[in-house]
């Protein structure tokens, strides 16, 4: 900038210069009284300096600049005069305009308005032309050049090159792995003894080439039930029938529990009915009329009396006296306990027997109650833990009732399913939490209305 | 004194436990993929023994997991492979949105997938522990192989499920290890022995399905994914074991003999043999050519016991139990259920070249022995085979022997089917039909049976049997028992007063040694503490009254059977 401005202040200077405005010349003769001031500070320098000649001189500059596209001083004569040499032109003119007639030749009034006029060219966005990261990247490619010089490649040209050789030989590059339900998939020998790795297996774990090994402890199945529990003997298609008997009375305790806790649930649920009846009503309805002799309260009494029992008002304080014959009987009780103790104690010599008999059944206790815990913690094993907000409900027996059973395979009707057999079956043995279907919930109301077409018709 | 004061919840469960939205966060999966991470991996919910103290004083319900576990999750590579999911699927949606189709395209192709092998090796160190534990793959790979191909779940997983199964059935048949099937209301439970494990599954009739809804089909999904892996790579195992060719192939005769002329009917040229495997009809090609092993006896040595070479060789006579056996299948019995079972057992089994594609012989074939038919009655019958009940091809199998067909004859009332799954101990009750089973298995007639229908003839004489077999057989025993009692009676006259020379009183040594046997217990029990005694007595106690319900319940069976007997008697009258 700093250049540019100097070149044309010696453009100005030169003797040539035509300044556009007139003023510029008048400029010299108006001049006041200096004024002393003190610009040793910026602001005053700011202030006091007469600067309005360079602006406007400047202004000319920008105006000539806009106006005519540079300075008229420099300009050649043939760019500022042309030659009059009357019609020809003219004509030339209005024939092209007359061929350009037409709506679509015109532009628009309003767009050459707002054409911009001036001749200086936009100044570029220098941004857009940066390039970001240049320094990193001019880095970057020197040291591939020089990577490259040394006959190292990187990894995507090499990965390239490998790909292209292998499809030049013939095989197959590499191809997705197969979905797992791909019913074509291929299966080999997973179990065979491959090569031992040699290298350090830290190594090969940090390095993601080797899983971290499964804790032993993860291998112990959850529950100690059988994967697949044969249904009783009952549940055959063509049933004993006293196993079959044997189921439906399973069955039918399982109903029967159920149906108590229903009427439980109901009982405590039952409101208390208390609804009015004729008798009632009338009754209310004459409350008050009838003098009522029989009914004597008999109560107030007792209550005056319990109102009045209360804490006693004082505690009378004790004498003296009192008080060493109280300290008196503590001492002589607590000897007496001690007596007693000692005596006790040589009394215990004699009761060996009892004690030890006490003593046997006390461990006997003891050992029964670990005996019971420890089948206790047996059955618990293989029992539905609760795993989360809700508890395990065991599936309804499948049953067939004895006018139900078929009396051939042929026209043999299958009981219960067998999808949300196993499925409980994986609940029972802890192996997923039981849970119930998300509901859907709507966060927004639904809301109705007719359509206008719909309604005009009605 | 002094020092910190501990605070609360800091150390012990407390921080051993994690709750399941903290994991969840942790490894910053959303709850879906959580699950699925932990159903894949093995890592269960574990309930704390102080709740309270893990839960930091709130007694909430949650569900906890053990910390370490979930670290133990950090650094499983399917974890990234889930995040990355998620990301193309919200990539999808978004080009879904916009109807880029070509992105969407261009992205389907990449979608990210996973491989579950490294998980399997992780859970099931050895083969025989994944054979441990292919009970749970079974029965969801056969529940998933019969759902309907219509939404719910992948097609592709349906189909993959079915193939699975064919396989693990193929084996089957060709190892001859199937042990016990029972048909129940649910389903037809089967159980073999694989490599000396005990597998039992479960296979649902076909058509029988409802969808419950309060089943957690994702759940389900993402078992069957694990489960479908895990029994290919030990169906893959176990076709080496038996030298067998995998993918599973038809052996060259089979393959010849099931190339039939119209086979574009049942399936397209590229499902056919997928199919024809299915028809279960054909054996398999093998690797090396096969030289009959099965002959080939275990070394054996003198420490092993007799008890074990006894069952070994009950096992043998088990597997060849319908060998030399030709069965028919009409067409309304279960078809792959039957063909599985009597080909596990080396019988020969055809059906209607209608029914199915792989049927090997027809219905006018001379040979064959058994027609299966699950109808009252049939109009055309061959008089060189018999025609029975589909029940006694399952029967037989439980009960490891031929058992007489006259029970299983068309229209017949067929005797129960037991369930092979109850193990009866000493003193329970056992159902009648079951000690004549048992009876039959050691090789004798049941006695009691024969007698009762002695009775029931001596009862009324105009009762009818239908097979004159069986007349004949009652009435040469008839003949015997005449003898015998004429025998006792004329034993009952000899006992007239008279004097014969004395003999030496042979001494019979095992009743000597069962009466020491007896006394010597008599006087342990005599020689007990106190204590003992009484636990003792107690014992004895429970199983005596165990005796005495089973008995009360034999009693009131042979009240029920009684009672029945006219009924039946009426009915046979009427037919």
């Amino acid at each position: 900038m700093a250049a540019v401005r100097r070149h044309k202040r010696v453009a100005a200077a030169q003797p040539g210069f035509l300044p556009i405005k007139s003023s510029l010349d008048g400029n010299s003769s108006v001049i006041k009284r200096r004024k002393r001031v003190n610009k040793n500070k910026k602001k005053s320098w700011n202030r006091f300096s007469d600067i309005q000649d360079v602006e406007e001189f400047l202004d000319d500059v920008r105006l000539q600049e806009r106006a005519t596209g540079g300075l008229i001083a420099e300009k050649t004569d043939d760019t500022l005069f042309f030659v009059d040499t009357g019609e020809t032109e003219e004509k030339d003119t209005q024939a092209q305009t007359t061929v350009k007639k037409g709506k679509h030749s015109k532009p628009l009034r309003i767009d050459l308005i707002l054409q911009p006029d001036s001749h200086i060219q936009a100044p570029k966005n220098v941004l857009a032309f940066q390039q970001p990261n240049a320094k990193k990247q001019r880095r970057i490619s020197e040291r591939a050049a020089k990577l490259a010089a040394m006959g190292v490649l990187p990894r995507r040209e090499k990965l390239l090159q490998l790909r292209s050789a292998a499809a030049a030989s013939g095989l197959s590059v590499k191809e997705h792995p197969v979905a797992n339900n791909n019913p074509d998939r291929a299966f080999y020998d997973l179990w065979s003894a491959g090569t031992p790795e040699t290298a350090d297996p830290y190594y090969l774990e940090q390095t993601k080439k080797k899983l971290v090994k499964r804790p032993d402890r993860l291998n112990e199945k959850p529950s100690v039930l059988p994967a697949v529990e044969v249904i009783a003997p009952g549940g055959s298609y063509n049933p004993d029938f006293f196993s079959h008997q044997d189921l439906l009375r399973e069955a039918h305790e399982v109903e029967l529990k159920k149906q108590k806790a229903e009427e439980k649930l109901a009982r405590q649920l039952a409101v208390n009915e208390d609804k009015a009846t004729e008798e009632s009503t009338f009754k209310e309805q004459v409350e008050g009329l009838i003098e009522e002799e029989e009914i004597e309260p008999q109560e107030p009494e007792g209550d005056t009396e319990d109102t009045v029992m209360g804490p006693t008002a004082t505690q009378e304080k004790k004498t003296e006296k009192q008080r060493k014959k109280e300290k008196a009987q503590r001492i002589k009780d607590l000897q007496r306990k001690v007596e007693r103790q000692v005596i006790d104690k040589q009394q215990q010599l004699f009761q060996l027997r009892s004690i030890s008999a006490s003593v046997k059944k006390q461990e006997q206790r003891t050992e029964m109650r670990q005996a019971q815990r420890k089948v206790q913690q047996e059955a618990q094993k293989s029992m539905p833990r609760r795993l989360g907000r809700l508890k395990f409900q065991t599936p309804d027996l499948d049953v067939q009732l004895s006018d139900e059973l078929a009396s051939s395979l042929r026209s043999l009707k299958p009981e219960g399913s067998i999808l949300k057999d196993r499925f409980k079956s994986l609940q029972k043995r802890n192996i997923i939490e039981p849970r119930e279907r998300a509901r859907f919930n709507r966060k927004y109301k639904l809301k109705y209305s007719e359509k206008r077409a719909f309604r005009e018709i009605e | 004194m002094g020092g910190l004061q501990k605070k609360k919840y800091e150390s012990g469960s407390a921080t051993n436990y994690i709750s399941r939205n903290k994991a969840r966060k942790k490894l910053s999966l959303s709850l879906a993929d959580f699950r699925r991470l932990c159903i894949l991996k093995g890592i269960y919910p574990h309930e704390p023994k102080h709740k309270k103290k893990v839960n930091k004083g709130s007694t909430a319900p949650r569900t906890f997991y053990l910390l370490k576990d979930i670290r133990f999750l950090l650094h499983e590579p399917i974890v990234g492979k889930f995040r990355e999911y998620k990301i193309f699927v919200r990539k999808l949606r978004k080009a879904y949105g916009k109807a880029e189709w070509s992105g969407v395209q261009r992205m389907k192709e990449n979608k990210p997938a996973y491989k579950l092998d490294h998980i399997i090796k992780e859970r099931y160190p050895t083969f025989i522990d994944a054979v441990r534990d292919v009970d749970d793959a079974l029965s969801m790979c056969f529940l998933f192989s019969t759902f309907a191909r219509t939404g719910k779940c992948h097609v592709q997983t349906i189909q993959l499920c079915r193939r699975l199964g064919v396989e693990w059935m193929n084996y089957i048949i060709t190892s001859r290890s199937l042990r016990k099937v029972f048909l129940s209301i649910k389903g037809i439970y089967y159980q073999a022995e694989v490599l000396g494990q005990t597998i039992t599954w479960i296979i649902p009739y076909q058509f029988a399905h409802d969808h419950p809804t309060d089943v957690d089909y994702r759940v389900m999904a993402t078992f069957t994914e694990l489960y479908t892996t895990l029994l290919g790579f030990v169906n893959f195992r176990l076709y080496q074991t038996l030298n067998l060719v995998y993918p599973p192939k038809l052996d060259g005769q089979g393959e010849f003999s099931l190339k039939s002329e119209c086979e574009e009917d049942y399936a397209l040229e590229s499902e056919s043999y997928s199919e024809k495997l299915a028809a279960l009809s054909a054996s398999l090609a093998r690797t090396v050519p096969s030289v009959e092993d099965e002959e080939a006896e275990l070394d054996h040595f003198p420490a092993e016991g007799v008890k074990k070479k006894k069952k070994n060789l009950e096992q043998n006579k088990q597997k060849k139990l319908f060998e030399g056996l030709k069965f028919f299948l009409n067409r309304e019995v279960p078809r792959e259920s039957l063909a599985f079972v009597i080909r596990c057992f080396g019988g020969e089994v055809s059906w209607d070249k209608s029914l199915c594609i792989g049927s090997t012989y027809d219905e006018t074939d001379e040979t064959i022995t058994h027609h299966i038919v699950d109808r009252p009655t049939i109009d055309k019958q061959y008089i060189n085979r018999y025609y029975i009940q589909p029940q006694w091809v399952y029967d037989c199998v439980n009960g490891k022997i031929l058992l007489p067909v006259e029970e299983y004859f068309l229209g017949v009332t067929l005797p129960p089917h037991l369930s092979p799954f109850v193990e009866e101990s000493e003193g329970d009750y056992v159902p009648p039909e079951k000690l004549k089973l048992l009876a039959l298995q050691k090789g004798e007639k049941p006695p009691e049976e024969d007698e009762e229908e002695e009775e029931e003839e001596e009862d009324d004489e105009d009762d009818e049997e239908e097979d004159d077999q069986s007349e004949d057989e009652d009435e040469a025993e008839d003949e015997a028992s005449l003898a015998e009692m004429e025998e006792k009676r004329a034993q009952g006259k000899s006992l007239s007063v008279k004097v014969t020379p004395g003999k030496v009183k042979p001494e019979n040594r095992m009743r000597t040694e069962q009466e020491e046997k007896a006394e010597e217990k008599r006087l342990a029990i005599m020689m007990m503490k106190k204590r003992e005694k009484y636990l003792y007595d107690k014992i004895m106690f429970g199983k005596k009254r165990h005796v005495r319900e089973a008995n009360k319940l034999a009693a009131k069976r042979k009240a029920h059977d009684d009672a029945n007997k006219p009924d039946k008697k009426k009915k046979k009258k009427k037919c």
